[in-house]
């Protein structure tokens, strides 16, 4: 029988299951050995029945202004426990520096003053937002969720791409992956000892319910989406269902007094902790974009007033600035007094006028990615652009050097990733989520990884074509593996459709 | 020279109908700070609705409020008791344009142009020879000196969104205009500045007890070693006839009240404010 492994061609990258050509890692010889006697088009079948158990359970994402099924590639990424060991300390203290700098700048601004971060940084930055400035959350926390990109590097170093600590999004799909993995392939599970990602939703609403303004013993938590026209909506849905919490929108919820409720049949119900999918701008249009008809006009004093928190704080993005990014290992020395687990991916400030005219002369050789930018969006990776491309770059970056960062290309590591019947080396990331309730860190054993589908591409962000792996992460020899009870009291069940759709609500008008 | 001022000062909309819902900010309780104490103060909404304080980022006191229920109208009233003038500018100490740039970070955002207060190149180049040779605080003077020669206050000129170079296109606007010229032109030459926004007794030496119609007024602040204040609408520095309410980077930081509500179209109340020296 042919090996569906003979014709696989390692890249020059570091690649993830192979060592050496016919070599798997470790942590990867039972997958090795479940896969091998299998045939390529037997790996496609599976693979056709996990597209259509996504298809199913509509787990499909906005690609070129179409709806289509995530793709999951059948071959699961691994980490032994010893990788997942440095990810989830590594994630943490990252989490917990950012935290200790958001209430910082949003507060007595230390940092600057002595001249860890310059202020211009700061100031200049359009997500540093003066309206949060004074918000403090009731249990101290601003990035109740994160997710941290990771990258390894030709090495088979972890390194950091960027944080994303404002309404990082695609938890959904870890969880899917799993559910639709055990599903169609559970040959594989059976000699892993993989950590369960399903208890992701009961962690979420624990840290959600323990930011609960003070007083409140028995929160009422709601996911705020901004609507099924969102990409993210089917996560927004599911993780409002599995934590049994309702699902509203702005008009489904009022301001009055800076209290925050919900509108339903039985009259408005308090509304204490909103666990929300709107970006800062269309959060409230007293604050910010006047006319968002999508957020909740007072919300922003509510929360300033203590009486509602918001999950995640407003302003976040200040300290996922791509330029912020490169002080983020001396935030880490300076609030924390360790050294940084991770490295950052080595990266150029543009603000000195010499290190700008080195990058303008390399743009060839660079990664230029806008600072504020989310998503994959605006990235050009420059020994893959056309001249006319780095041309009209170069122009843009020079006239407005504070909009960009540059970075060394890294040559991310690749896996073995099922392409029509042949298995191929595809680069990778990978997006731990973490939860952080106040008093720990919690990561998801895992994360996302994503894949990029086109050959020898590198920008793996599924609004940019790519998919996605289901990533387990193996336990430690000793640790018994089970599902942990939940640490919740049960949740009451909803009241389903108990939820009054409101006035048809006219857009707000500014007044000044 | 010290005075004590009574403020009232009356804003708000009318609506062609009803406005359902309406949630506001307003930003009109003078400051304490050196050389000015609020005594008391007390902003009072018509219809009546409950009302919430904080300090915003600059600095300024902010009376939160929202409306639920239908009105065809919204009041504002804010009443302030503020003493004036309490010490005067001393010798500012020596600063030169070398020192001025090694604040250029601590003041980051005071240096940097703003939608409303930004100058084009033009501007600044005709006024390079006001500023050229001077210290700068005497070109800070200068600059703003050079504005109101340029500029005439015309009431009712412009409007609340015109911005600096609309206002230097017009040759003309009010004292908000002024004052964001002469903001976007310091910053242009390096020279921290900010708006300030607050009430000037209208007199010189005005009648103890007796009402004046005052004015909602703009003016400026600089930084060359101390911060010190000016009137470049009507040339002189800031003095016991201002009364500071904010200041930010222009006037969006700062504008007395602003919201959102849902409703019928509104049109300006109109803005009253009297002001009466008790001492």
């Amino acid at each position: 029988m042919a090996d569906v492994f003979d014709s696989y061609a390692m890249a020059a990258a570091w690649d993830e299951m192979f060592e050496a050509p016919g070599r798997p890692r470790t942590p990867y010889r039972a997958l090795f050995a479940v896969l091998q006697p299998l045939s390529g088009a037997d790996l496609r079948v599976r693979a056709d029945q996990l597209a259509r158990v996504f298809t199913d359970r509509g787990v499909t994402f906005a690609y070129a202004g179409e709806e289509r099924p995530f793709p999951l590639d059948l071959i699961p990424r691994i980490l032994d426990a010893a990788e997942w060991d440095q990810i989830s300390r590594g994630v943490k203290q990252r989490v917990l520096a950012l935290e200790r700098f958001l209430a910082d700048i949003y507060g007595p601004g230390e940092v600057l003053r002595e001249g860890v971060v310059p202020r211009h940084l700061i100031t200049t930055s359009a997500n540093f937002h003066r309206e949060a400035w004074g918000i403090n959350p009731a249990n101290g926390v601003r990035v109740h969720v994160s997710g941290v990109d990771l990258v390894r590097d030709e090495a088979g170093e972890f390194r950091v791409l960027e944080d994303n600590l404002r309404i990082p999004s695609g938890v959904s799909y870890v969880m899917e992956n799993r559910r639709a993995m055990t599903q169609t392939l559970p040959g594989i599970f059976a000699e892993a000892r993989v950590l369960p990602v399903d208890d992701y939703p009961a962690r979420l609403l624990a840290a959600l319910r323990s930011a609960a303004p003070e007083g409140v013993a028995d929160p009422c938590v709601v996911v705020l989406t901004p609507g099924v026209y969102n990409a993210a909506y089917f996560e927004h849905a599911l993780l409002a269902r599995l934590m049994g919490v309702e699902l509203v929108e702005g008009r489904d919820l009022v301001c009055s007094g800076n209290r925050v409720s919900m509108r339903t049949t039985q009259g408005e119900r308090p509304v204490h902790v909103i666990y929300r999918r709107i970006d800062d701008d269309f959060l409230d249009p007293l604050h910010f974009r006047p006319d968002s008809a999508i957020g909740c006009p007072g919300v922003v004093n509510a929360a300033r007033a203590g009486h509602v928190t918001l999950a995640n704080a407003i302003g976040n993005g200040v300290a996922d600035d791509k330029l912020l990014y490169t002080y983020v290992p001396d935030l880490i020395r300076y609030y924390l007094n360790e050294d940084p687990i991770f490295s950052n991916v080595d990266s150029y400030r543009l603000d000195d006028p010499d290190v700008l005219a080195h990058v303008l002369n390399h743009l060839d050789e660079l990664v230029l990615k806008p600072v504020d930018g989310a998503g994959g969006k605006g990235i050009v990776i420059g020994p893959k652009a056309t001249a006319e491309e780095l041309a009209q770059l170069r122009s843009t970056v020079a006239a407005d050097p504070r909009q960009w960062m540059a970075q060394r290309p890294v040559a991310l590591s690749t896996s073995p990733t099922l392409i029509g019947d042949q298995l191929a080396p595809r680069h990778i990331d990978l997006r731990p989520f973490a939860v952080n309730d106040g008093s720990d860190v919690w990561v998801l054993p895992g994360g996302l990884t994503r894949v990029a589908l086109p050959q020898g591409a590198l920008v793996v962000n599924s609004s940019q074509g790519g998919g996605s792996k289901d990533t387990w992460v193996i336990a430690a020899e000793e640790v018994e593996v089970s599902v942990p009870t939940q640490a919740l009291p049960p949740a009451e069940p909803p009241p389903v459709s108990t939820r009054d759709s409101g006035p048809v609500s006219a857009q707000m008008a500014g007044q000044q | 020279m010290s005075w004590r001022l009574r403020i009232r000062h009356v804003t708000g909309f009318t609506y062609d109908g009803m406005a359902h819902t309406s949630y506001n900010e307003a930003r009109m309780t003078p400051q304490s700070m050196p050389g000015q104490v609020t005594l008391h103060s007390f902003v009072d909404v018509f219809p009546a609705a409950t009302t919430w304080r904080y300090t915003d980022y600059w600095g300024t006191q902010v009376t939160v409020f929202d409306l639920q229920r239908g009105h065809d109208q919204l009041r504002v009233t804010a009443t302030s008791l503020v003493e004036t003038g309490l010490v005067t500018y001393g010798e500012l100490p020596e600063c030169d344009w070398d020192a001025l740039r090694t604040k250029r970070d601590e003041f980051s955002e005071l240096v940097a142009p703003t939608p409303l207060t930004a100058v084009s190149s033009d501007i600044v180049g005709e006024a390079a020879h006001v500023v050229a040779g001077k210290s700068p605080a005497a070109a800070a003077v200068a600059l703003a000196d050079w504005v109101r020669e340029h500029v005439a206050y015309v009431p009712g000129s412009t409007g609340v969104r015109t911005n600096a170079q609309e206002a230097w296109a017009l040759r003309k606007g009010v004292c908000q205009d002024i004052a964001h010229l002469t903001v976007g032109l310091l910053r242009a030459v390096g020279i921290p500045a900010r708006y300030i926004s607050g009430y000037l007794y209208p007199l010189a030496d005005g009648v103890v007890g007796e009402v004046c119609e005052g004015q909602s007024h703009a003016w400026v602040q600089w930084w060359v070693g101390d911060w010190v204040g000016y009137d470049p609408t009507n040339g002189c520095p800031a003095d016991h006839r201002h009364v500071q309410v904010a200041r930010g980077r222009d006037y969006a930081d700062v504008t007395p009240l602003k919201g959102v509500y849902n409703g019928a179209l509104s049109s300006h109340l109109g803005v009253t404010v009297e002001i009466t020296r008790l001492a």
